[in-house]
């Protein structure tokens, strides 16, 4: 036995660009988040070659997971050609070897800030959500150390009485993206700033959700098969975003988010917010063979 | 395809950054040497942020970054976190210090003397323009004193203990494998006591001196006196696996411990370390950790409150992130908006008669 056979030659980066030390930290937080449903743990998040607030603690999971066979598809705001989804995706496949794609369909891993895509997510897919502020409880308490406390007595008043307020105020639930939502009926989590359209999704979903704070140090789970519900009350029903009779002037689809593009008229126009799927649509009136997989709304209505 | 024509994310991402890179122009070990040894305050202060004390390298991330700290703490951190953690080295003691400078404001004169080293404190602040005027600006030279200062010095708290003075907290005996190591463990609170010194070793030095200035202005609940300051090399000790114990090299090190009179009739102790020479950086950071027992959720001396804010690369980080898009949040808070203006005004409550 000789050292040379006991150790790897010298690289400038381990496999996935993180070490193994990291790497194994990682793993064991995202089992403890996945036996756990909703519940924020705690992990060191190291730095990576990226700004905190870019998606670090989705980068970190997503780093963590990936194998040289995983196929890649990063989306910011529904975009995956937005800059800064390009920017993630090529340092995913640089330090990886993993293939890039934009197609959901395609993709084993989609990492995502702020949307979550149209098209069903299967069981063999994992989703990981990019999270800004992990902290449900953090517009009624900053502290993170009283907030952590409340979630271990399930102390959630101050949650509705905020959603109360709104109605007696504005005559509705006001809350944009990033909806409070109780995950397996126990752990109120924000499903990161995704759009009110997409939280029905998460619910009894096939695929596994990672939510990951990297600036925040704070990682969450949804498995397979839970149950997300949003914050209600019994007779003030949870409302999408009100896009369902919407139309994407490019791609000619109704009845999925989309983005407003105001116009020098003083009216708006409507674009499909999941880029690649009006891609699609777009190369299928081509007559290109692009297929477009089940959706989770048909004609605006979740099916 | 006209539906990618107009965005072409990944072409502008990659010509924006050379347009960055171009104004910096080339970089070669000549710029890197003489930024190393033309800022050494600056070096220190990047160095402490970063948790890494290697000169060349903080040398070479300034360069990078063209001086933009942040992104040069970044750039540290970043390969820093992935080196592996060869050993722990032996705890460094005050007394044990080669001290270049060590004052009290406390007291007039101090066991071991007051040493002023190295300062610029009563300088007059002129700018040399005679510099650009082709006139270099030569420093006149050192002359030494008759009798050397000792190079090490007693702690000034150590003595304090003596008198009954000070509260002399219980000692906890850690073996050096288990001190709790934040940059592999999440900051939680109550915070570790190892957890506390390392955020504040490795804070941002704006950030800490802005909430200790808020503390010293009078939001906190104590008024700091300087117990101690002190610049000095530590030799960093470490264990060959062999057993002999031996200097692996020496590191800047600064020290602040600030006092005040505590409620329990004793002085009280804040305490603030980092690698480098940086004195606004450890007297913000004593006068935080003298100000933070007992105080209220949410204030600026609160451990909690000031931790969090002034870790540089995440609150440097997550300022910029607002650059991202964010069109899809707010899309979804125009729908409520808009939702709100259709909905008729809730009915006035029924006025109760007087």
């Amino acid at each position: 036995m000789t050292i040379a056979t006991l150790t790897k030659p010298w690289e400038a980066m381990s496999y996935g660009f993180l070490d193994a030390s990291a790497k194994r930290e990682l793993r064991r937080k995202m089992l403890k988040a996945i036996a756990v449903p909703g519940c924020q743990m705690p992990y060191a998040s190291r730095e990576v070659p990226m700004a905190r607030g870019w998606g670090t603690g989705g980068l970190q999971v997503t780093l963590t997971l990936l194998r040289p066979s995983s196929v890649v598809k990063v989306i910011d705001q529904g975009a995956d050609d937005s800059v800064n989804a390009a920017s993630i995706r090529s340092f995913l496949s640089k330090v990886s070897g993993a293939r890039e794609t934009w197609d959901t369909l395609e993709a084993t891993i989609l990492q995502s800030r702020h949307r979550i895509p149209e098209e069903r997510l299967r069981a063999d897919q994992v989703l990981v959500l990019q999270v800004p502020n992990p902290e449900p409880l953090r517009p009624v308490e900053p502290n993170m150390s009283v907030a952590r406390q409340m979630h271990a007595d399930a102390d959630y008043g101050r949650l509705w009485l905020i959603l109360y307020e709104q109605i007696v105020r504005s005559g509705r639930v006001m809350q944009g993206a990033a909806y409070p939502s109780l995950v397996n009926g126990r752990h109120v989590m924000t499903p990161s700033p995704i759009p009110r359209w997409d939280v029905p999704k998460l619910h009894m979903a096939q695929h596994l959700t990672f939510l990951s704070a990297g600036r925040e140090k704070r990682l969450y789970a949804v498995p397979p098969f839970t149950r997300v519900e949003p914050l209600v009350f019994s007779d003030v029903p949870f409302q999408v975003e009100d896009h369902a009779a919407l139309t994407c002037h490019r791609s000619g689809l109704t009845g999925y988010f989309m983005n407003e593009i105001p116009q020098g008229d003083g009216g708006s126009q409507f674009e499909l917010s999941d880029s690649n799927l009006g891609i699609k649509a777009i190369r299928q009136a081509e007559g290109a063979d692009a297929r477009i997989g089940p959706t989770w709304y048909e004609n605006g209505k979740t099916s | 395809m006209a539906y990618v024509a107009t965005r072409g994310g990944e072409r502008a991402i990659e010509q924006s950054e050379r347009l960055y890179r171009a104004e910096l122009g080339q970089i070669d070990a000549a710029r890197v040497a003489e930024i190393r040894h033309a800022l050494p305050m600056l070096i220190d202060r990047v160095m402490g942020e970063a948790s890494l004390y290697e000169p060349d390298l903080a040398a070479l991330a300034l360069a990078q970054a063209g001086g933009d700290l942040y992104e040069a703490v970044l750039l540290l951190r970043a390969w820093r976190t992935t080196q592996p953690r060869l050993t722990i080295a032996q705890p460094v003691l005050q007394d044990q210090l080669f001290t270049l400078r060590r004052i009290s404001a406390a007291f007039k004169d101090i066991p071991g003397g007051q040493i002023l080293g190295p300062s610029l404190d009563y300088a007059h602040r002129l700018l040399a323009t005679g510099v650009l005027q082709g006139r270099p600006y030569v420093p006149a030279a050192v002359q030494p004193a008759a009798t050397p200062a000792p190079a090490r010095q007693p702690s000034l708290a150590a003595w304090q203990k003596a008198q009954g003075l000070v509260a002399d907290p219980a000692r906890a005996d850690v073996a050096p494998d288990d001190i709790p190591d934040l940059t592999r463990e999440p900051l939680l609170f109550p915070a570790a006591r190892a957890h506390t010194l390392q955020s504040l070793a490795r804070a941002d030095t704006g950030g800490m001196l802005a909430l200790g200035y808020s503390a010293m202005r009078g939001y906190g609940n104590a008024h700091p006196t300087v117990n101690e300051l002190r610049l000095a090399e530590a030799d960093v000790r470490v264990r060959h696996p062999g057993g002999t114990v031996f200097s692996a090299g020496r590191v800047k090190v600064s020290q602040a411990e600030v006092t005040s009179k505590g409620k329990s009739g004793l002085l009280e102790l804040g305490f603030c370390a980092t690698l480098g020479w940086n004195e606004v950086k450890v007297i913000s950071g004593a006068t935080l950790d003298l100000n933070a027992p007992g105080a209220a959720k949410g204030s600026p001396v609160e451990e909690e409150f000031f931790l969090y804010h002034t870790e540089p690369v995440e609150a440097s980080g997550f300022c910029i992130h607002f650059k991202l898009p964010h069109y899809v949040t707010f899309q979804s808070s125009l729908d409520a908006l808009r939702g709100a203006k259709a909905v008729p005004a809730p009915h006035e409550p029924e006025k109760v008669p007087a």
